[in-house]
């Protein structure tokens, strides 16, 4: 009922203020350039996600020092903290950074947003701003109209950027004018309630503008214009940092448990530097007098000192909470418990994840793995086999030859509860996500989907070797009991080589690792094939056996290439860009067997013209 | 640097094809790399293995390594600059 008068409401308030005051419609259209402008910075911005920040991210992210450095630069870049965080969540949801490196990115969203405040109070009120509005747009446009990807991404930065200078000129005009015929500043309330009252207008603000920069804007020209007393817009700038958090925390509303917490630690930062801002309004105006007068800032040049303020109350903020970080993030995990994932429940397919092209790559990355874990443990099961004994070092011959006692185990309601709910949602997931992306995420997409269908393949193919391994494996007949134990050897050697390039040092190139896991296959194939004829010929084996035994070899060889293919795609590694390349140097069987044949020794690869240094 | 080189360098920015080519080559020199230092480390196991099993599919993966080298300098090779 509200949502539906509240729109009708602003809209008849605004169409009155804009009758009666040609002024305030000039304040009004600059406040929705500048969120125009925001919009369209926005969407420059998220043309790069596809993999320039994805890297980034990664790279800058393993110390907290570097989490608040690329805080610092990525909003001072964006002059978005909100967009900053929203995309941190989402990274976060999908599993690509750890919840205290998206605290640290937070904290320094938080201070790369004071920037705004120093370029808009030091450059966009003392120049013509418009002046140089006028051909960003142009240019911006031009660009937005080109086919790359690149080119658009800058046409949108710059036309945000023209639309955001336009947006502060039109305010500036406005209030200029305002006051020769209204004067806001006999409004100012002074002391501690006029500080309450204006920290809730400045939040108030920020939470219907969505955005800090529109608030902080509008706060520095009212109070170029003289319209805002100085104490009173120092309280708008406590206000709208606070009033930003609304934007983390509706951006969280759809993210996992990870999300929801780095939003409640953006709400405590914000919170608890705001508290501290009010209580020590005064020394904070002390140290702000002080500070402008070491830099030669006029006593009367409230803009540039609002601008000191904002910077050192988030600076202090940053002080007080970043020896905290660590009891931070126990308190959120204490208090936002994630919620005990049943095995068959999807970890990180959240809608959140869906916001970007690399999030949702990384999700549906992420969640294969987990199906691969669930599938591999099953096929395990499938074996006769602990999941320990594939990850570990114990010798797998050995482990097979122990005699298996017990029933078989349920094969088939282990897929249905712990495979085919998750397969489910990752094609959900892919099929929801699939709209108006670029191409690579898009192949990337493809072939995760492939590498879930060879995993099901596996597992499908384990249920139907499995009844006759359950058979034989427990008979009399030591020489069918012996080639099963075979059958079972060479899965889980598969099983474990993948681990094992998966965790190894050399996982960057765990592609091309399976090339020789694909070469012992093909041989032990082979091997196998001869002897089963030898046991059928010396009558070892009964020829119904033997059918058997030949159906079984043709599944376990297929489990065996479907695990491999499988990993070609998922075990990509941290450095998946490689993967292409990787992709191009894997051998056909043709190469394989000239290599196995030729034995390539340590002769070196001829060098091309043009230092290769890995050649 | 001089005009003319200046120039080569932003037609190749603003060429998407030719920056790909050069991405496709930086990758492939990477994995060269990698490939290289994982070919050494295989070497040295096989001289401290004494395992004539162990030996052998030690060998076979050295071999195929060294394959995907070789594949990896001749795509190199007939890749443009």
């Amino acid at each position: 009922m509200l949502r539906r008068i509240l729109l009708p409401s602003i809209f008849l308030v605004l169409a009155y203020g804009f009758w009666i005051s040609p002024d305030f419609k000039t304040i009004s259209a600059g406040v929705a350039v500048f969120l125009f402008g925001m919009l369209s910075l926005e969407e420059g911005f998220k043309s790069f996600t596809g993999g320039v920040l994805e890297r980034l991210l990664r790279r800058t992210t393993d110390k907290l020092w570097k989490s608040l450095a690329f805080g610092v630069v990525s909003t001072t870049l964006m002059q978005s903290s909100s967009l900053v965080s929203v995309i941190t969540i989402s990274f976060l949801s999908a599993g690509l950074i750890g919840l205290a490196s998206g605290i640290g990115i937070i904290f320094g969203a938080n201070l790369g947003t004071t920037t705004g405040a120093w370029l808009i109070a030091g450059f966009g009120l003392k120049v013509d701003i418009a002046a140089y509005a006028m051909p960003m747009l142009v240019f911006g446009v031009i660009l937005v109209f080109q086919k790359p990807k690149t080119a658009k991404g800058i046409g949108y930065i710059l036309a945000g950027m023209g639309f955001l200078f336009l947006g502060i000129a039109y305010m500036k005009d406005g209030f200029d004018a305002f006051k020769e015929t209204i004067d806001l500043s006999q409004f100012a309330i002074p002391g501690l309630t006029g500080l309450l009252i204006y920290t809730l207008i400045g939040m108030a603000a920020t939470v219907v503008m969505q955005s800090s920069h529109a608030t902080l804007v509008i706060t520095i020209t009212a109070l170029a214009a003289g319209q805002v007393t100085y104490e009173n817009a120092l309280a708008l700038a406590i206000g709208s940092n606070v009033g930003t958090t609304i934007t983390a925390i509706l951006g969280a509303l759809s993210a996992n448990v990870e999300g929801k917490r780095l939003a409640g630690a953006h709400l405590i930062f914000n919170v608890t530097t705001a508290t501290i801002a009010i209580i020590l309004i005064k020394p904070f105006a002390t140290a702000v007098d002080g500070i402008s007068g070491m830099f030669g800032i006029a006593a009367d040049d409230y803009t540039l000192k609002r601008a000191v303020f904002h910077t050192l109350f988030n600076l202090t903020g940053i002080l007080v909470m970043l020896p905290l970080i660590g009891k931070l993030v126990t308190l959120l995990e204490r208090t936002l418990k994630a919620k005990a994932k049943h095995i068959s429940e999807p970890r990180y397919l959240t809608t959140s994840a869906m916001d970007f092209p690399d999030t949702a790559v990384e999700a549906v990355r992420n969640e294969t793995l987990h199906i691969y874990e669930n599938g591999r443990d099953i096929i395990a099961a499938g074996l006769y086999l602990r999941p320990a004994d594939l990850t570990g070092d114990i010798d797998l011959a050995e482990r097979v030859a122990v005699p298996v006692h017990g029933s078989p185990p349920d094969i088939n309601s282990a897929y249905e509860t712990r495979i085919k709910p998750l397969f489910n949602a990752v094609i959900n997931f892919i099929s929801k996500s699939s709209f108006g992306w670029e191409q690579r995420q898009m192949a990337d997409l493809h072939w995760l989907r492939d590498a879930n269908r060879h995993l099901v393949e596996a597992i499908k193919g384990t249920k139907h070797l499995q009844k006759n391994l359950a058979l034989y494996v427990r008979g009399d007949n030591p020489y069918i009991r012996d080639e099963y134990n075979q059958l079972r050897l060479q899965i889980a050697n598969v099983l474990r080589a993948l681990e094992q390039a998966r965790s190894s040092e050399d996982a960057d190139v765990a592609i091309l690792a399976l090339d020789s896991i694909r070469a012992k296959l093909e041989q032990s194939d082979d091997a196998f094939s001869d002897r089963l004829y030898g046991l059928i010929r010396e009558h070892r084996i009964t020829p119904q056996m033997g059918t058997s035994l030949i159906n079984d070899t043709g599944y376990t060889y297929d489990i065996q290439r479907d695990l491999i293919e499988m990993a070609a795609t998922l075990f990509a590694g941290p450095e998946h860009e490689l993967a292409p390349a990787q992709h191009k140097l894997t051998l056909d069987e043709d190469e394989m067997a000239e290599a196995l044949n030729e034995g390539g020794g340590p002769d070196e690869p001829e060098t091309p013209p043009g230092k290769v240094d890995g050649a | 640097m001089k005009t003319r080189k200046l120039l080569d360098k932003l037609v190749t920015y603003l060429d998407g094809d030719a920056r790909q080519r050069k991405k496709e080559r930086d990758d492939l020199k990477a994995v060269l790399k990698k490939l290289k230092r994982r070919e050494k480390k295989l070497l040295n196991h096989l001289k401290d293995e004494k395992d004539g099993n162990r030996q052998k599919t030690l060998k076979n993966e050295i071999d195929i390594v060294h394959a995907q080298r070789k594949k990896g300098v001749r795509l190199l090779k007939g890749t443009p600059d």
